[in-house]
Parts: structure tokens; C-alpha cells; sequence
């Protein structure tokens, strides 16, 4: 398939208090012969101490997103084949394996969905939390007691003395995704990816290691990009948020645009199919109808037009570029929705 | 309300798990008390929702309806029969009444079966079918019905999307032309965007076959939509039950109160003013051993002495049916009253 030129953040866009700048990324799996792009083209920034959230479904390329910021792609089947990645300035994919290395757990710190097999289970949480520090030369495994302790205590570990010598298994899933934090905290990172951090978690625990991450970007002034399926999660911690369907970015903004005036189909439908705590009942739930995108076969022109319902000519033929609406607010879509639905 | 209104009637049960340990392995070293003196009624066609944490034994009373697993102890009513002292023989004819919904779409349905064979086993089962020609029919009828095209009915599951797997579910379920379907996480599992797709799905059917349905969720939003009455449940006991409006607009237990404040709103500017209740601390206890006294005293904000050592009852507060169990509502009990203790303020949910 053929690059399409897509709109990228212009120069000058580019705010002096961004983090990381991610441009036009494309990802690819070889799979049977086949290439599937799971991201493509994406563009996005990450401003200092602010939570950016990426929303999307399953196959919509949110977490391989997470995984080309750091490198983390499997290689083969995967590739990054385009695009740039900029962190502070210095552009990853051109980064050598020690500088890397040095990026990973140091200035960039990433947290799981799953904490029991993100953890090695025939290691000691002390040994795992001072793992990153000895990497990073913060001091042997010694000296480093102290700072594992204060670690722990962070995110709230009863006891953190003698949950050094706890194995993983021995440890609830709240407590395993807190001491998975701990590490993801240990060397001070300034940008923390937080890939469905509590997916797995009752609501109750959900709503206490969400807390606790705001608590601790809010001290370290760090950035977060928090990658979830939850529009509540969202609207409670994320000040800006992209918008992923089909490995694109198709709409992106402030929480308050996304969500009080969304202008892509695709987040009017979510925002329409969820049952809400916050509305009395009464009426059907709007779903979005057809199935989620095969990335293997996916339709010319605007992969969502098949299941869009102001799909027109333009959307089956070309492929819509990520334009401004206004300021921070840019969509990817041929169909203005405030026309088509007054209401918006 | 008549009798004849209530489908199915559960009272006090008890699903005790012994846990085997010593060297062998044969000698019991302790219960789990998943489900600990459950009872509840579902009247025809309405639908139950059953909310709680992982933990709360609430899939395990879904199963202990169907005898899926034993009841240690207590009585299931349906249509007027109990269920816990028939034979295998005398059991398997009421199974048909009631059919499961599970969450997983990947794992309840066999890999190696075509869908045609899916969904007619239980016509087969229970001897629903006339011939060859009408148990076809019948299948792609029922493959219409949840939204498929009877084309694919020699297809295998893994043929299928999550979604459209979970319509399969829900064909198989209807197959046994059951009263009650026991719907254990059916949404859970899916995508956002075709969550609503299913949740549309179960209510046209329950309008058009007159169904009546047990929810169990973790969902309190999913819960609401979908639900005529709730019962929320914590460690294996029922903490509250009443009509859904009443859940939502007066929630009485502070375990209920907690987990709707703990439900992020979609919406930043409803969140912005929403305080987030940091006195749900910790996590559920073990149910290994659980807490003396009112279960949720170890992470409740407002538990005093006697929440330590008696065990509350779920008894009838107020008006309307609303049921609680929690000392702050039982004067004879304890001194300390709800109004006097509890504020409003995590509970700005629309």
C-alpha cells in the first residue's frame, strides 16, 4: 500500500511545553504472507504534566501505539516502517540499543494491564522493584532497600518492610498493579504510559490505584498517556484525549471537546451506545452498528465508513485527512456532523 | 403480588466450598462461604440484576440456581417445585426452564461444533424437535432471531467475532424455550460499541418471549439500564435490594454508596465537581475468613462496635421494599443512625 501524505501537527502547532511528539507513526505485523498495519499514521503530542488518554477498542491500535514509543515491538512479525518519535527532542527510533535501554524504565516508565504476568513470579518484589534502579546505576541492590521501601509506601502498600520479601502470587491483583507502579515510579520518570491499568481490577480497587497514579504525575509533575476503553475513566482523568479506530487517530482534543462536542461519527456512536450511571433510564442504547474492523481487510476510503451512518461517496474513495476543527480539536472525517445532526 | 407472579424463589442458600489440605490431601482445612444465606424472589418478566466485586459470590449463585454446583443448604423454587431435592432425571426436565448466558463468548462454546450443532444441541437434549427439517429451521429461525444470518450455521465459532459469538449464546439459550435465562457477565467481555448491540438484543427478547432474566454483573451502569431490581452483594451476602430507581436515587448501604462513587461518569464536567471517596480503602477480605460481625465493617467508614460483632440482617427499611443490611438502619440494633453520619456529597451523579 501506498503512504498516503496525511496532515500531520504542523511546525507550527508545536507547543514549547511538549514532551513527546509522535509523527505520522505506522506499525506493521507480517502475518501469513499478509502485512497489517495496525497503526497508521499517527500523530500526536504529549504535553509536560498533562494525561493524555487514548480510547479505543480492540485492534484499534492503542497499545501498539503505547509499544512503538519505547520500542516494544516484538521484531519480527512487527516493524516500525515510518514516522518519527520524539522525546524532549531526541528521536527514539534512531536511538542505539544502550541509549534505548537508558529510555525504558528510566525517563519513560510503562505499567501494564496485566500484573501477574507482567511480573516475574519466581522473584521477589524487592528484587523486581530494584531492578530498574540497578539498571539505571541509582545504586546497588543494597543501598537501594531504603528507596524500594519508600516506594512501596507511595502507593500505599501496608507494610512495605516485609512485602520486600513477598513473591507475586502472594499478593492480591490491586496490590500486585500498585507494586507494578512502584516500579514504573522508581527512577523518577517524566512520562508514564499506563496501558489499561485496571482493566483486570474490581471498580472499588479501579478507583484507587487511578487516584494514586493522578496523585503521584501530579507531584513528580510527570505526563501520562493513559490508554483505556472507559469513557468514564477518561472523562474523570484525562485532560486531553485521542481518539483510535483502525489503527488511526480519528478524532482528538480536550476532554471537554471530546465529550461536549465530539464531531467524529465514530465517538458520537461510543458516546451514544454506553449505558450511563449519570441518566435516568428510559430508551434504547444506540449501538454502533456492524462489526469491529478486520485490520487484515479493511475498506477503502474512511475504514469506519461502513459502519458510519452519514457515510458518503467521498468517505468509500478517499481517505480523510486529520484537519482542525478548532484550536487543540482536530477529526479525521468528509461529513461535518453539525450538519447532519442538528442536535450536535 | 400472587404467588403465581413469583418464577423462582431462592431462600437461604448456602454454597460452602471445604478446602482440602494435609499431606494427602484429603483432610478439610477450612470453607469458603462463597454464598452465605442468599435469599431473593424474581417475579415473571422482570429482570433481577445481581452486582457485586469479584468475590461476592454472585456467579456462584447464578450456578447454585441451576444446581450447577450444590447447595450446601437452602431451598430453589421454581415454578413452584424445588429444585434441590430432585434426582439427576427429575432435574434435567426443569434445566430446560432455566438457560445460561456466560461471559466468555471464546470459552462457553465448543471450538469443534458447527454452530447449527451449538444451537440445536439442547433441542436434541430435550426432544424439542419433530424431524430432520424442522430442527433446521428451527436453528436458522434462531439464528435470524439474534441478529445472524442462517447462512452461517455451518459455520465454526472461531469463524466469529466476540459479538456475534455472544448472539450464538444467546440462540443456544433460547433453543430450550426457557422462563428464566441466567445471564452471568454477558456484556463484559465485549467491545464498547458492540456492548449495546447485545444489551439491545436480550431486552427485545425478553419483550417478545416474555422472559424473565438474572443479570449478574460488575456493571452498576449496565445494571441500571437493564434492570427492574438490583441486589447487591458483598462477601456472600446480600447488602441491599430494592427497586432500581431506589438503588440509584437513594442507595442506603455505604458498601452500594461506595461503589457508585468508586463509577467514573462520562463526563468531565459531572467529574470535575464529583469527589472521589478515598474511605473505600483496602480490598475485599478473604472469604477464607471473613470479617466478625457485618462483613464490610473492615472497610466501612462509618462501622462502630456493633458492626464488629453482630451480624446484620437484611430487613425492610422505609417504604417500597427497600431492603438493607446494615446496623445504621436498625435502631433496635445500634444507636448510630444513617442521617446523622452519612453527607450527601459523593453521590452528585445526576
Amino acid at each position: 500500500m501506498l503512504a498516503e501524505p496525511l496532515a500531520q501537527i504542523p511546525e507550527s502547532e508545536v507547543r514549547p511545553d511538549t514532551l513527546l511528539r509522535v509523527n505520522n507513526l505506522r506499525t506493521c505485523f507480517r502475518q501469513d504472507g499478509k502485512t497489517v498495519t495496525a497503526v497508521d499514521g499517527v500523530s500526536f503530542d504529549v504535553r509536560k504534566g498533562e494525561t493524555l488518554a487514548i480510547v479505543g477498542e480492540s485492534g484499534s491500535g492503542k497499545s501498539v501505539t503505547a509499544m512503538s514509543i519505547l520500542r516494544l515491538i516484538p521484531s519480527p512479525p512487527g516493524e516500525i516502517t515510518d514516522g518519527e518519535i520524539l522525546f524532549d527532542g531526541r528521536d527514539v527510533l534512531a536511538m542505539n540499543d544502550e541509549e534505548i535501554r537508558q529510555l525504558r524504565g528510566g525517563d519513560i516508565a510503562m505499567i501494564f494491564q496485566e500484573p501477574m504476568t507482567s511480573m516475574n513470579p519466581v522473584l521477589t518484589v524487592g528484587r523486581q522493584l530494584s531492578e530498574p534502579m540497578v539498571t539505571h546505576g541509582k545504586g546497588d541492590r543494597k543501598s537501594l532497600k531504603a528507596r524500594c521501601v519508600e516506594l512501596l509506601r507511595q502507593v500505599r502498600i501496608p507494610d512495605p518492610e516485609s512485602r520486600l520479601q513477598a513473591y507475586p502470587h502472594q499478593l492480591s491483583g490491586g496490590m500486585r498493579q500498585r507494586v507494578m507502579i512502584a516500579m514504573g515510579l522508581a527512577c523518577d520518570p517524566r512520562l508514564i504510559i499506563a496501558d489499561e491499568p485496571t482493566t483486570a481490577l474490581d471498580v472499588t480497587v479501579q478507583a484507587q490505584i487511578l487516584e494514586l497514579l493522578k496523585d503521584l504525575t501530579r507531584r513528580n509533575n510527570a505526563s501520562m498517556i493513559l490508554i483505556t476503553h472507559d469513557l468514564g475513566v477518561v472523562a474523570r482523568y484525562a485532560e486531553r484525549i485521542n481518539v483510535m479506530y483502525a489503527g488511526r487517530v480519528v478524532e482528538q482534543g480536550t476532554a471537554r471537546e471530546i465529550f461536549k462536542s465530539p464531531r467524529h461519527p465514530y465517538t458520537l456512536g461510543l458516546m451514544a451506545s454506553i449505558p450511563r450511571l449519570d441518566q435516568p433510564k428510559g430508551g434504547r442504547l444506540i449501538p454502533i452498528t456492524g462489526q469491529p474492523p478486520d485490520l487484515a481487510n479493511l475498506p477503502k476510503g474512511c475504514p469506519f465508513h461502513p459502519r458510519c451512518p452519514y457515510a458518503k461517496d467521498q468517505c468509500r474513495q478517499d481517505r480523510p485527512p486529520l484537519t482542525q476543527v478548532s484550536g487543540d480539536h482536530w477529526k479525521a472525517c468528509w461529513v461535518d456532523v453539525t450538519e447532519v445532526q442538528p442536535h450536535v | 403480588m400472587s404467588d403465581n407472579d413469583i418464577l423462582l424463589e431462592v431462600e437461604n442458600l448456602k454454597i460452602h466450598f471445604p478446602l482440602y489440605g494435609g499431606l494427602l490431601g484429603h483432610k478439610v482445612t477450612g470453607t469458603v462461604k462463597a454464598v452465605d444465606g442468599v435469599s431473593f424472589q424474581v417475579r415473571r418478566g422482570e429482570t433481577l440484576g445481581v452486582v457485586g466485586e469479584s468475590g461476592c459470590g454472585k456467579s456462584t449463585t447464578g450456578l447454585g440456581v441451576l444446581r450447577m454446583v450444590e447447595p450446601t443448604e437452602g431451598r430453589v423454587i421454581l415454578d413452584g417445585t424445588d429444585l434441590t431435592v430432585l434426582d439427576q432425571k427429575a432435574l434435567r426436565k426443569y434445566r430446560r426452564k432455566v438457560q445460561m448466558v456466560y461471559q466468555d463468548p471464546f470459552g462457553a462454546l465448543d471450538p469443534r461444533m458447527r454452530v447449527m450443532d451449538i444451537i440445536g444441541e439442547p433441542l436434541l437434549i430435550h426432544r424439542l424437535h419433530q424431524d430432520k427439517q424442522a430442527y433446521k429451521e428451527r436453528v436458522h429461525g434462531l439464528l435470524e432471531r439474534v441478529g445472524l444470518n442462517p447462512n452461517m450455521a455451518d459455520r465454526y465459532p472461531h469463524q466469529f467475532s466476540g459479538g456475534q459469538r455472544q448472539r450464538i449464546g444467546i440462540a443456544r439459550a433460547l433453543a430450550a424455550e426457557p422462563d428464566l435465562i441466567i445471564c452471568d457477565e454477558p456484556v463484559s467481555a465485549l467491545d464498547v460499541s458492540i456492548q449495546a448491540q447485545v444489551i439491545n438484543l436480550l431486552e427485545d427478547l425478553q419483550d417478545e418471549f416474555g422472559l424473565t432474566y438474572l443479570f449478574i454483573a460488575h456493571d452498576l451502569a449496565v445494571v441500571k439500564h437493564i434492570c427492574d431490581r438490583i441486589m447487591v452483594m458483598y462477601l456472600g451476602h446480600v447488602v441491599e435490594e430494592t427497586s432500581r430507581d431506589e438503588l440509584y436515587d437513594n442507595p442506603r448501604h455505604p458498601y452500594t454508596r461506595a461503589l457508585l462513587s468508586a463509577i467514573p461518569v462520562p463526563d468531565p464536567d459531572a467529574e470535575a465537581s464529583r469527589e472521589f471517596d478515598p474511605s473505600l480503602d483496602g480490598e475485599i477480605p478473604s472469604p477464607l475468613n471473613p470479617p466478625t460481625g457485618c462483613t464490610f465493617h473492615t472497610r466501612c467508614q462509618y462501622a462502630h462496635e456493633a458492626c464488629r460483632t453482630v451480624k446484620p440482617r437484611l430487613r425492610e427499611t422505609g417504604d417500597g421494599g427497600h431492603k438493607v443490611a446494615c446496623h445504621l438502619y436498625d435502631p433496635e440494633v445500634s444507636d448510630v443512625r444513617a442521617e446523622d453520619v452519612m453527607t450527601d456529597r459523593l453521590l452528585a451523579v445526576g
